[in-house]
């Protein structure tokens, strides 16, 4: 766990207490001035703002006149590029009415940080007193990211940024939270396109999905404001978990959960005193499981702001070529949309309309450039995201 | 013609393993009965909390002992039991093959030896299954009441439109035969499960409020309420607590219901044979299997639920991109 020497001071800084926290509040200042009226973070996290010369084209009347605000650009960083074991990322944002934000990552993937062998070995030898310490030590090893996003209505959200790369032996874990208004219909409601995808890990190093532990997971909940009633819409999660050594730690402690209660404490079998079966360590359950991918991901769109390109997703998975089918048609070839787009054999990818309007991509693909190409590609060719937040909206793709 | 003496070798295997089964609480109740006189033991304590790993060692004397304690069956829950397990449950499990299909055209190259392609399938089918679903199942069962939130929340989970289809057909097929023919028998007046756990009564109630709404529910009334849709997972998990199943055992057969409709659409795409698949549904591997993720995932809340194997959702997702399909997922 690393230490500031000397904190670095912000100008912005003031109340924020915790390391790691930041909190965002974008609004539009009258007539139609987009203003971060709240920017504070500290150590780690550092977030930068920019102010974006783009205005949003008018080619969709719809759109632009109801929410016809420019976007403001926020760069997403920590110190280091990536985090360490122990590191609390905390980011709370706020987006008002008709505001529009570009997040992004500017310093390229997230490094998790590998957790130190040290660590790992010192559970081994504290065996005798796992009952409190193993957990708490996977705890603070763990690095955790979570960010947690309001957005009124009319208002719209792009965060699109680069993959997270955990580290060999590296935890982590993220939770993302978007809160939508329940009470905004049709053309009011909020809109946001969120990107969350993770690779094997550093691939010149020949990192194949070594970490022990990853991951993700995004909500999307539409909040009523007068009633406070909150409904949950989406909820994505992926879960990478080696279940190596922390197998042992988990199952004995819910032991130890279980003889707190009183039921049977003298016939609970010692479970865990054993070492864990040599199968378990050989194979790398988590390559197994997202095998022949290198690179995993989801993309997540809803809201007026977005229709278009998740119509246009859809469109692009249902012309797919069907697996197995004979191409009869002598004209097939020339009429496929775009061979290096939609059917790259390197890329397997599904699309989903799913409640609420929700637009869902999953992807999996060989390595991160092919993922990156790909993904990149479909949404410039669509062009709507350019459009509306400029090319800055795409700097990690 | 095959599919019958697939299906009839396999009642039989199933018939076979439950009066085994039986067999075991028999002994054990009269055992339990036999000792109950005095308090200091705790064998149904043990059993409770870990049941498939009881021991066994039957008492050579009840085996002997030639008489039919008819109270045995009736106390126990054998009977929802045994409903619950059979594959002649009008549920349409039969229509989904869970993404093998998709799979198996996915991995053709790994097709030069399709057992051991399967092998793998079947191991992350079931692991997924424990990751995503079984956590719905356990809360359905350990609080029925919040049928229709579990509902919602496994609705919003559920990431391809596949699985949302098969997950709700088979989830109102369930609340059918609950309606057509379970509800008589087990909320009806006289000692039904309700009558020694109130969570029964309460699970029935549940049942009965989201089979209403069910029917109620006016769509595009609000387009942040898609309202109920009536999944499978919380589903079961409610309506064995209603039958008065003990939670292991909802939680064990759910994952062995989806382990034998994943082999029977094996035998179906004709990856093997119908004894191979017996050979495989009774085998230890599998069973350890299945009673590993279900002790992995036994505390898991539902908001911890997610999916272990990324890569299934894109194979079960790009099931309706196949030229040809046999199943419905």
């Amino acid at each position: 766990m690393r230490q500031p020497a000397m904190p670095i001071r912000s100008p912005f800084e003031s109340s924020i207490a915790k390391p790691g926290q930041g909190n965002v509040v974008l609004s539009l200042l009258p007539p139609n001035n987009p203003t971060l009226t709240t920017l504070t973070y500290k150590y780690p996290l550092k977030l930068v703002p920019r102010a974006s010369s783009f205005v949003p084209g008018s080619e969709d009347p719809d759109v632009s006149e109801t929410c016809s605000s420019r976007p403001v650009h926020l760069y997403l960083l920590t110190y280091g590029g990536g985090l360490l074991p122990g590191d609390h990322i905390e980011v709370s944002m706020q987006l008002e009415p008709r505001t529009r934000m570009v997040v992004t990552t500017p310093q390229g993937s997230t490094k998790i940080f590998k957790t130190e062998p040290n660590n790992a070995n010192g559970i081994k030898l504290i065996k005798g007193h796992r009952e409190q310490m193993p957990s708490h030590q996977h705890l603070a090893d763990m690095s955790k990211q979570s960010l947690d996003v309001r957005i009124g209505r009319q208002a719209a959200l792009c965060y699109l940024p680069d993959p997270s790369v955990p580290f060999k032996n590296s935890r982590y874990a993220q939770v993302q939270t978007f809160t939508v208004d329940a009470s905004a219909k049709g053309g009011e409601r909020s809109s946001l396109c969120v990107l969350d995808w993770v690779t094997q890990g550093r691939t010149s190093r020949g990192e194949n999905w070594d970490f022990r532990f990853w991951r993700g997971r995004n909500e999307v909940w539409a909040r009523d404001e007068k009633t406070g009633r909150k409904r949950l819409l989406l909820r994505d999660s992926v879960i990478l978990d080696d279940e190596t050594d922390d197998d042992a730690t988990l199952e004995e402690s819910l032991t130890v959960e279980r003889d707190s209660t009183g039921l049977d404490s003298h016939t609970a079998p010692p479970v865990g005193t054993q070492p864990p079966p040599a199968e378990h360590t050989s194979l790398n359950v988590i390559k197994e499981r997202t095998r022949p991918h290198g690179v995993v991901g989801t993309l997540i769109m809803a809201g007026p702001v977005f229709d278009s390109l998740g119509s246009f997703l859809m469109h692009q998975f249902n012309s797919q070529p069907r697996i197995g089918g004979q191409n009869w048609s002598s004209t097939a070839q020339s009429s496929e949309p775009d061979p290096s787009l939609s059917s790259k054999g390197e890329v397997t990818w599904t699309a989903a309309r799913v409640r609420a309007g929700f637009v869902l991509v999953k992807f999996g693909a060989k390595d991160f450039e092919t993922a990156k190409d790909w993904l990149g590609g479909l949404l410039r060719k669509e062009g709507s995201i350019v459009r509306e937040f400029g090319e800055e909206a795409l700097f990690c793709l | 013609m095959l599919q019958e003496t697939a299906q009839s070798h396999q009642l039989q295997d199933e018939i076979d393993q439950l009066e085994a089964r039986l067999l075991d609480m028999r002994t054990q109740l009269a055992r339990s009965k036999f000792t109950s006189t005095c308090p200091t033991s705790r064998s149904s304590w043990i059993s409770q909390d870990a049941p498939w790993k009881a021991s066994t060692d039957l008492d050579q004397s009840h085996l002997t002992r030639s008489q039919f304690h008819s109270d045995s069956v009736r106390t126990s829950s054998l009977h929802a039991l045994l409903l619950l397990s059979d594959s002649a449950l009008p549920l349409g499990s039969f229509a989904y093959s869970s993404g093998l299909e998709s799979y198996l055209a996915h991995n053709k190259s790994l097709r030069a030896n399709p057992l051991t392609s399967f092998h793998r399938f079947l191991k992350l089918s079931i692991a997924s299954l424990a990751s995503t679903s079984l956590p719905y199942v356990l809360a359905g069962y350990r609080e029925p009441a919040t049928l229709e939130t579990l509902d919602n929340d496994l609705d919003a989970s559920t990431p391809c439109i596949v699985g949302q289809r098969a997950s709700v057909a088979q989830g109102r097929a369930l609340i059918g035969v609950w309606e057509r023919a379970f509800r008589r028998s087990f909320a009806g007046p006289g000692p039904g499960p309700a009558a020694t756990d109130t969570g029964a009564g309460v699970a029935t109630t549940a049942i009965e409020d989201f089979s209403e709404s069910l029917k109620l529910f006016c769509e595009g009334q609000d387009e942040y309420d898609p309202g109920p849709q009536g999944h499978f997972a919380p589903l079961w998990g409610v309506m064995c607590r209603a039958m008065g199943l003990d939670l292991h055992q909802a939680a064990y057969i759910f994952v062995l219901n989806h382990a034998k409709a994943v082999l029977s659409a094996a035998v179906r795409a004709s990856v093997m044979g119908p004894y191979q698949a017996q050979s495989i549904l009774a085998s230890q591997t599998l069973q350890e299997t299945i009673m590993e993720r279900i002790e992995r995932e036994w505390n898991t809340p539902v908001e911890e639920a997610g999916q272990v194997v990324p890569a299934l959702d894109l194979w079960v997702g790009r099931h309706e991109l196949l030229y040809s399909r046999i199943f419905n997922s």
